[in-house]
């Protein structure tokens, strides 16, 4: 367990000076099962808290609107879209990035069968699409095509045109798809 | 020569691991202590003059450490092209008058971007607002209002209006040709504009230490950034240093520079602070630079056989507010048009029209899915009007191996007929096609199939024109090679390591890469002239020939054998006389040190396309060779549409493409599925949607991008007509960004072959589809319509 307890930069420049409105709240989050006492502007957004004040830059910002899900991290298990997500609201509860799928170094089952299927190209639509998928099969542990769908949809790719995505869901879920990268 | 154990694989990316477990570091996610945050000012207006810039009262404000104008700059402009006919003509912030919505003006850094914003509001600009004109022919039309001087060269024999330049050429005798030929027709074809879509923004972090400006930004070629941030600072290249970072996507949007890469380097030499500035999706949807919509107006004369006789064509480009890379699409919509199919008399010119909209810039294709568009379209109607089928006209015309080409090219063992025969086979074309217009149908949904052809070149000549790699030897025998190569997602550093591999005779494990950092790899071509696989990688098979060489010479001493009879196999050098004699890497790399005089075995390679052909050829006239690459497809499409709703979606695609051979085919196969999907969204889907210059749907809710819902089956089959060999020069093809193109075709024309709607401007929309429809049913009334299918109402 580690503790932090941090004041961003962008926190004590302002105090009473720019800003007299929004005083600083102070949270606790269990991230990738680790606590953090943070102290945040309410305005804050769950991404900039994990990026910035926690350091974990795997979770990747993309749109700030919510359109994208490039962001996407695991609240209390279930899928959200950390750009649009104020941290304050986040108060208590656990949160799971895209640092938390490996064990001890080794990846999980799921990482490589995007690895295996060539899922990833650029990389940046990676972490949330694994978020998604990972909050996918621990819903169903083999996803039909529909659910698969519906279970990712809200995750942009530019790369993989989604084909390769699926199939590595299909794999991972032991669904007749073998790997076709050695 | 022993089997190939790498080449022709498909090996897992090597950055896979640090990118599905959040290690790999992109832009964004470069810390620096101190650290500010940087912002642009950003023209409200799409022509304006600038009366006056008044940035006092940011300067005072608390948190602002530094604010500047075109006045804290050396007014070095920097343009996509600087040749002599078409100089840099861009200031890095704008002055004496903005051109388009979201022009530069001003930028700042502050402690924080709350500071920055309030920084931003807090400057005073004064504009005399101008006439703005956004049409690209309105904007040629001689009383327009004027953005920039038409080009002199044109200007002196034309009288339009907003050019910014013009590729002309020809060959044959056209209008003879079209005398001569069976059939004649002409058409008009639109494009809509486009964004990108890469998902990672633009960010750039600067960080100036002393001599040496530190930069990490999202981009597709280092050593083009490193050029044109050392030149609009007045910096010697070795004060400059692009940092290797993983980039987000870029399909051809992060090779210009940007005024945000200047400002954040700028900002930085001033406040001796780390600056960073990422532009929100918002800015990038409404002020960065997007794709070309084209006008293709072609007409093309057939004899009754289907074999083109003569073809014209005329295109437009509306280019943006300043000449960014418009010139070259008009040059480059010359190349798309005359690569694939044998044309003995052809005429054609293109302008780049300036008009008040952003600057524009590569997107993956370069112009070229909107020329396949027009003329497999037309291709289809001509076939359809003489009485072909779709595919026999294309083998009619298409061009054969070893083929020269009128700038002097020569297609070598290219093989588009054979593309065209294998995807008329698996995709059963012939027995599908038509059948949708012929019987009956019952139900709202039409199916169809539609193909299109394509050629692409690759690793064309332009700066820094070559790539170099070094391959270094560890102790123990494994190598680590350098190269400014970038890997933007396309698999470069794997494909590289797989080619050292092979050379080496090592295993992948044991190849480590360092690369896209300016100061410590080679200069290299940059992820951008699709050419990396053939130059790059023939820059890395090269230097590990070369290493290979030097172990084997090591070797030859040490084993008393001659050079000869010595090879190697698994991270040793043997006798092939007798295989039992041999020294493993690391004990002739320690006899190489102690033998030659410390020598720690350094490879080096280096390569360039048309290795004899010392200039790039002429955008205005197009005289010059151009590549020695040119990758040939044909593509077909299965589409449905909803009659009742207009909507079409791609169901299936088939590419069948000559790319050499693959060196990586799941690699490959993902260029494929990328370039299907991003070609759907095209064809049915994407617009950025502008009103007198302002983009109207600056967000991914508006502007609609295919989802996992638009997945359409995709496959893909080679056509080998190159190989490897080790030790050999080898010829690959590019495989990155041409096949956008004959698919976009291939969509259309099933469309058509689905519903009789043949439609001549992309997206083919719901509302373009069903007036279509319309049109074909001219008797049918609304009223007729909804008394037979109640359900509607």
């Amino acid at each position: 367990m580690s503790y932090l307890e941090t004041i961003s930069i962008e926190d004590t420049a302002n105090v009473a000076k720019i800003e007299p409105k929004g005083r600083s709240r102070f949270i606790t989050l269990s991230i990738n099962g680790e606590r953090h006492e943070i102290t945040v502007k309410p305005r804050k957004m769950l991404i900039e808290v994990i990026r910035d004040t926690v350091g974990l830059t795997g979770t990747k910002g993309s749109c700030s609107s919510g359109t994208c899900g490039a962001c996407t991290v695991l609240l209390s298990g279930r899928p959200v879209l950390s750009c649009i997500t104020l941290a304050v609201e986040c108060d208590g509860k656990e949160i799971r990035t895209v640092e938390d799928l490996a064990e001890n170094g080794k990846l999980s089952a799921l990482q490589e069968a995007f690895l295996d299927q060539g899922a990833v190209q650029c990389g940046f639509c990676t972490p949330g699409m694994l978020m998604s998928a990972t909050a996918l099969l621990e819903r169903h542990s083999k996803p039909s095509l529909a659910q698969i769908k519906k279970g990712l949809e809200g995750n942009l790719c530019r790369c993989t045109g989604y084909n390769a995505i699926v199939d590595a869901v299909l794999q991972v879920s032991g669904q007749g798809v073998t790997p076709v990268m050695k | 020569m022993s089997e190939l154990k790498f080449v022709g694989k498909s090996f897992k990316r090597k950055d896979g691991p640090d990118k599905v477990t959040g290690r790999a570091l992109y832009s964004e996610d470069v810390k620096l202590p101190g650290i500010l945050i940087g912002r642009v000012l950003r023209s409200p207006h799409p022509h304006a003059r600038i009366v006056s810039i008044d940035t006092s009262r940011a300067k005072a404000l608390p948190g602002v450490k530094a604010v500047i104008t075109v006045e804290d700059t050396k007014g070095i402009k920097h343009g996509f092209v600087e040749t002599p006919r078409y100089p840099a003509d861009q200031e890095v912030l704008a002055r004496g008058k903005v051109v388009h919505v979201g022009e530069e003006l001003a930028a700042v850094a502050a402690v924080d971007s709350f500071t920055a914003q309030q920084a931003l509001e807090l400057i005073n600009v004064e504009y005399e607002i101008l006439p703005g004109v956004f049409d690209p022919e309105k904007a040629m039309d001689p009383e327009a209002p004027k953005i920039h001087p038409s080009h002199p060269k044109i200007a002196d024999k034309e009288p339009f209006s907003n050019i910014g330049g013009k590729t002309e050429c020809g060959w044959g005798d056209v209008e003879k040709g079209f005398a001569e030929s069976d059939y004649v027709r002409e058409d008009r074809y639109e494009s809509q504009l486009r964004t990108h879509g890469y998902l990672e923004p633009h960010v750039t972090l600067a960080h100036w230490e002393s001599d040496k400006l530190n930069i990490w930004t999202s981009s597709m070629g280092t050593f083009v950034k490193r050029a044109k941030l050392a030149k609009t600072l007045d910096l010697p290249y070795s004060s400059v240093r692009i940092h290797k970072t993983y980039v987000g996507g870029t399909f051809g949007g992060k090779i210009d520079l940007y005024s945000h890469e200047y400002c954040a380097a700028r900002l930085s030499i001033l406040t001796g602070r780390p600056v960073r500035i990422v532009a929100s999706r918002e800015e990038i949807f409404s002020a960065y630079r997007h794709s070309q919509p084209l006008i293709v107006e072609v007409k093309t004369g057939v004899k009754n056989d289907g074999t083109i006789v003569a073809q014209q064509l005329r295109v437009i480009n509306n280019a943006g507010a300043y000449r960014g890379s418009g010139v070259v699409v008009v040059f480059l919509a010359w190349g798309f048009t005359m690569a694939p199919y044998r044309c003995p008399n052809l005429k054609y010119e293109g302008y780049s029209v300036y008009t008040n909209y952003t600057v524009r810039a590569p997107q993956r294709g370069h112009g070229c899915p909107k020329v396949r568009f027009a003329i497999e379209s037309q291709l289809d109607m001509i076939a359809e009007a003489l009485g072909i089928d779709p595919i026999t006209i294309r083998l009619r015309n298409a061009r054969q191996p070893s083929e020269d080409l009128p700038n002097g090219d020569n297609v070598h063992n290219g093989n588009l007929p054979e593309c065209i025969r294998v995807a008329a086979e698996k995709s059963d074309l012939l027995k599908k096609y038509g059948e949708a217009r012929k019987s009956p149908q019952t139900g709202h949904i039409r199916r169809g199939i539609g193909i299109g052809v394509s050629a692409y070149f690759g690793g064309s000549l332009i700066y820094p024109n070559s790539s170099g790699v070094m391959v270094k030897m560890n102790d123990d025998g494994s190598a680590i090679v350098l190269t400014g190569a970038i890997d933007v997602g396309q698999g470069a550093e794997t494909v590289i390591c797989q080619i050292v591999a092979e050379e080496l005779a090592i295993g992948m494990e044991d190849v480590k890469i360092i690369s896209s950092d300016t100061d410590t790899t080679p200069q290299d071509i940059g992820a951008w002239v699709s050419g990396m696989t053939y130059i790059t990688g023939n820059a890395a098979r090269q230097a590990a020939g070369n290493a290979r060489a030097k172990l084997i010479q090591v070797a030859s001493e040490q084993m008393n054998a001659p050079v000869e009879d010595l090879w190697v196999e698994d991270k040793a050098v043997f006798n092939r006389q007798n295989p039992q004699q041999r020294m493993t890497y690391d004990q002739v790399f320690a006899a190489s040190v102690a033998t030659h005089r410390g020598d720690t075995i350094i490879g080096e390679g280096f390569w360039r396309t048309m290795r004899d052909v010392p200039t790039h050829p002429s955008l205005a006239t197009t005289k010059g060779r151009w590549t020695e690459n040119y990758a040939f497809s044909a593509q077909v499409a299965e589409v449905e549409v909803d009659i009742e709703t207009g909507e079409a979606k791609l169901v299936k695609a088939l590419t069948v493409h000559d790319c050499g051979f693959p060196v990586n085919p799941a690699l490959v196969k993902g260029q494929v599925d990328g370039q299907v999907s991003m070609a759907m969204g095209h064809a049915f889907m994407e617009e950025v949607i502008t009103r007198n210059g302002y983009t109207l749907n600056p967000n991914w809710l508006d502007y609609r991008m295919p989802t996992i819902h638009n997945m359409a089956a995709s496959e893909d089959a080679d056509v080998i007509t190159e190989e490897y060999r080790v030790g050999e020069p080898y010829r690959t093809k590019e495989v990155g960004e041409g096949l956008v193109s004959g698919i976009l075709a291939a969509m259309a024309n099933a469309v058509y072959d689905a519903t009789g709607v043949r439609l001549y401007t992309t997206p083919f929309s719901p509302e373009r589809i069903l007036s279509g429809l319309k049109k074909l049913e001219p008797s049918k009334t609304t009223g007729v319509r909804d008394q037979q299918s109640p359900e509607v109402l």
